[in-house]
């Protein structure tokens, strides 16, 4: 009965892909939606309500998306969207990129920076320390340089700035 | 003759040596920000822009709209020597570049290209300087209908003559408009769509929607494409130039269509993209061998280049006539410009002339200023695409991420960069088209304006959008716009069943 192949082990279709894409921007079609109806789409002194627009841009936004589902409900491609070895390399970009971010929160964007970058280059790069360490710093205190000094255009900085006595 | 003093007056105000430092310094930037993958025009504008919030407004565009040349010129140097483009832009200039590069004839592949995008570029900035002040004459009759129904149009033919899917467009577009609209309401300064959290207030800026939509989810991208740079090595010298502008005229017919279909598709908002396809396609069909096309015919080099860079420089008439910008990287400068206290559109071109005829003298310039540097830069640069991954990639996250912090310095902001580069990711996987709504996350404030103010005059009637010859015609163009996608599906479906029926007839 099933002619359709089911994707490799470990991977997405592009079908799943396509109906949960649907479902994330019709699901924010439906809170832009509501969140028009509580600012009011009522007509007032001033013209429309400040909620009539968001409200009518929602809907539209929903009614696209059920669109959208019907269209890759019709075509129905079981295409590869991401296959074990892409995912597994997307997941090796993302994950650290997240993590500098998360760490940038507590510790400020420049200890950061240099943690990330001696850190994937020596996990991931197959560099050795001696030469992942310095690189990092190194482009720490170039940003330091671009933005504080020349652009004066402040960072995040967290409590390793404080303690040298820079922020 | 009168946009010939204007003219000369902007060049008076060019031709300094901070400008013209200020010139080399954004061609630099520019092509560095090309060559790199994931820093594209539209994202490099965008970290460069809130380091010239301090800056004098024609210093800043200045600076700004060179990078956004020279990332044209740098993402064609890619797509020559490495078979990556540097910008989607440029993707046509690989069919035939790349193969030229790999016969041997690099140089040749990188003047031609250089040469021709620069000629786009200058014949584009003609255009401007001819049919601005009149642009902005007419404009002047707008008001608050006309000014939505040309917003309508701008929208409407995305998704009219957009490649995609016309549904996936509306939906990314409206997603712009609802970004947009976060925030405070500028005309009752209630919050609107903040849902209760206090980062929200300040609204969804523009710059962190493409620095994570453009900038980091094109490095995902690239990173799952497995990225391995086997580049052509290459050195342009003086002999090589002077072959290529031997050659150049040969090409006169695919330049001037190439030209000719790039700034029509720069000023209609269909964006340098578009153009270099549509250019590189009517090369091909035109061509008197096609069997040249995609082993290195020099006709599809030229052709999609001069379309690609008259596009970008035409995209920038709009933007400053009418305040609606002809693709992504337009977009954001438009930003920049009501963030420096300007307000695009016609009275621009009255309130600030100085503003609008340097930047036109700019374009000049900085065009030339582009061609003279990449020529002279391109052994620098394809160097630095040797550096590993592991090394420029992080430092290209670092920028992308500095960058959308110093905008409002916000650490929320880095969060919503991290989620708008799945989204990024995801909707360039799945074809759904970005730049509708980077467009209506920079125009979504002042559409909406027009069309309550458009409201608030006609007490509410819609039919205050037909209220005169001008703008019932803008608008019922902007509305065959949008229905043509079902016309053309209303007709396919007619021609298959006719098909299907004459094929069931005869037994």
């Amino acid at each position: 009965m099933d002619q359709r192949q089911k994707p490799e082990s470990g991977g997405i279709s592009r079908f799943a892909m396509e109906c949960a894409a649907s479902a994330a921007t019709g699901a924010m079609g439906a809170a832009v939606a509501v969140g028009g109806l509580q600012g009011g789409i009522g007509w007032n002194e001033a013209g429309p309500e400040p909620g009539t627009f968001p409200f009518a841009v929602g809907l539209i936004i929903v009614a696209g998306s059920l669109g959208t589902l019907v269209q890759a409900l019709r075509s129905r491609d079981d295409g590869v969207f991401l296959d074990a070895v892409r995912l597994r390399r997307v997941a090796a970009f993302f994950g650290p990129m997240a993590a500098f971010v998360a760490l940038s929160l507590p510790l400020g964007l420049y200890v950061a920076s240099a943690l990330y970058l001696a850190g994937v280059m020596a996990l991931q790069g197959g560099y050795r320390l001696r030469s992942a360490v310095p690189v990092g710093l190194g482009v720490a205190v170039l940003l330091w340089l671009v933005f504080e000094t020349w652009f004066q255009v402040p960072l995040l900085k967290g409590p390793v700035e404080a303690w040298l006595g820079l922020a | 003759m009168d946009n010939l003093a204007h003219l000369v007056d902007g060049f008076g105000t060019v031709l300094s040596g901070y400008h013209l430092m200020l010139m080399v310094l954004g061609v630099m930037l520019g092509i560095l920000v090309g060559v790199l993958p994931g820093l594209g025009a539209p994202n490099g504008v965008s970290l460069l822009l809130p380091l010239t919030f301090a800056m004098d407004p024609v210093s800043a565009i200045i600076l700004l709209s060179c990078m956004y040349w020279g990332a044209l010129f740098g993402g064609s140097t890619t797509s020559i020597l490495f078979n990556i483009p540097g910008e989607p832009s440029s993707v046509a200039t690989t069919f035939d570049g790349y193969p030229m590069a790999r016969a041997g004839q690099a140089a040749r592949a990188l003047t031609l290209a250089f040469l021709s995008a620069g000629f786009g570029a200058l014949a584009g900035v003609v255009v401007i300087t001819l049919l601005s002040g009149w642009v902005a004459q007419f404009a002047l009759r707008f008001s608050s209908p006309e000014f939505f129904a040309v917003y309508f149009l701008a929208f409407a033919s995305f998704v009219g003559m957009g490649s995609g899917s016309p549904v996936k467009t509306v939906v990314s577009m409206m997603l712009g408009f609802a970004f947009a609209t976060v925030g405070m309401d500028t005309v009752s300064g209630n919050l609107r769509l903040t849902f209760g959290l206090a980062d929200l207030i300040k609204g969804i800026s523009f710059l962190v929607a493409v620095i994570g939509l453009f900038g980091i989810g094109e490095l995902i991208l690239t990173m799952e494409e497995g990225l391995r740079f086997d580049g052509i090595r290459a050195r342009v010298g003086l002999r090589d130039v002077g072959r290529a502008m031997r050659e150049l005229p040969r090409q006169w017919l695919a330049l001037l269509r190439s030209v000719l279909v790039g700034c029509w598709m720069g000023i209609t908002p269909g964006g340098p993209t578009a153009a270099s396809f549509m250019s590189y396609g009517l090369a091909r069909r035109f061509a008197r061998r096609k069997d040249g096309f995609g082993k290195g015919d020099p006709a599809g080099i030229v052709s999609p280049e001069a379309a690609d860079h008259s596009a970008g420089t035409c995209a920038i008439l709009p933007m400053l006539a009418l305040g609606v910008p002809g693709s992504a990287t337009a977009a954001v400068m438009m930003g920049g410009l009501m963030i420096w206290g300007l307000t695009p559109g016609p009275m621009l071109f009255i309130d600030q002339p100085d503003f609008v005829w340097g930047l036109i003298a700019s374009m000049y310039l900085g065009n030339v200023v582009a061609v003279a540097l990449v020529l002279a830069t391109v052994p620098l640069f394809s160097t630095i695409l040797r550096i590993p991954f592991a090394v420029i990639g992080p430092v290209i996250v670092v920028v992308c991420f500095a960058g959308a912090y110093t905008v409002a310095n916000s650490p929320f902001d880095m969060g919503l960069v991290l989620a708008f580069s799945v989204a990024g990711y995801v909707f360039k996987r799945l074809d759904y088209p970005i730049a509708p709504l980077v467009l209506a996350m920079v125009l979504g404030d002042k559409a909406e304006d027009a069309f309550r103010q458009s409201m608030i005059m006609s007490g509410g009637d819609l039919s205050v959008f037909w209220s005169n010859a001008l703008v019932g015609s803008i608008t019922t163009l902007g509305l065959a716009m949008l229905a043509w996608p079902l016309i053309g599906r209303l007709t396919s479906i007619k021609a298959r069943t006719r098909r299907t029926a004459g094929a069931e007839r005869p037994d």
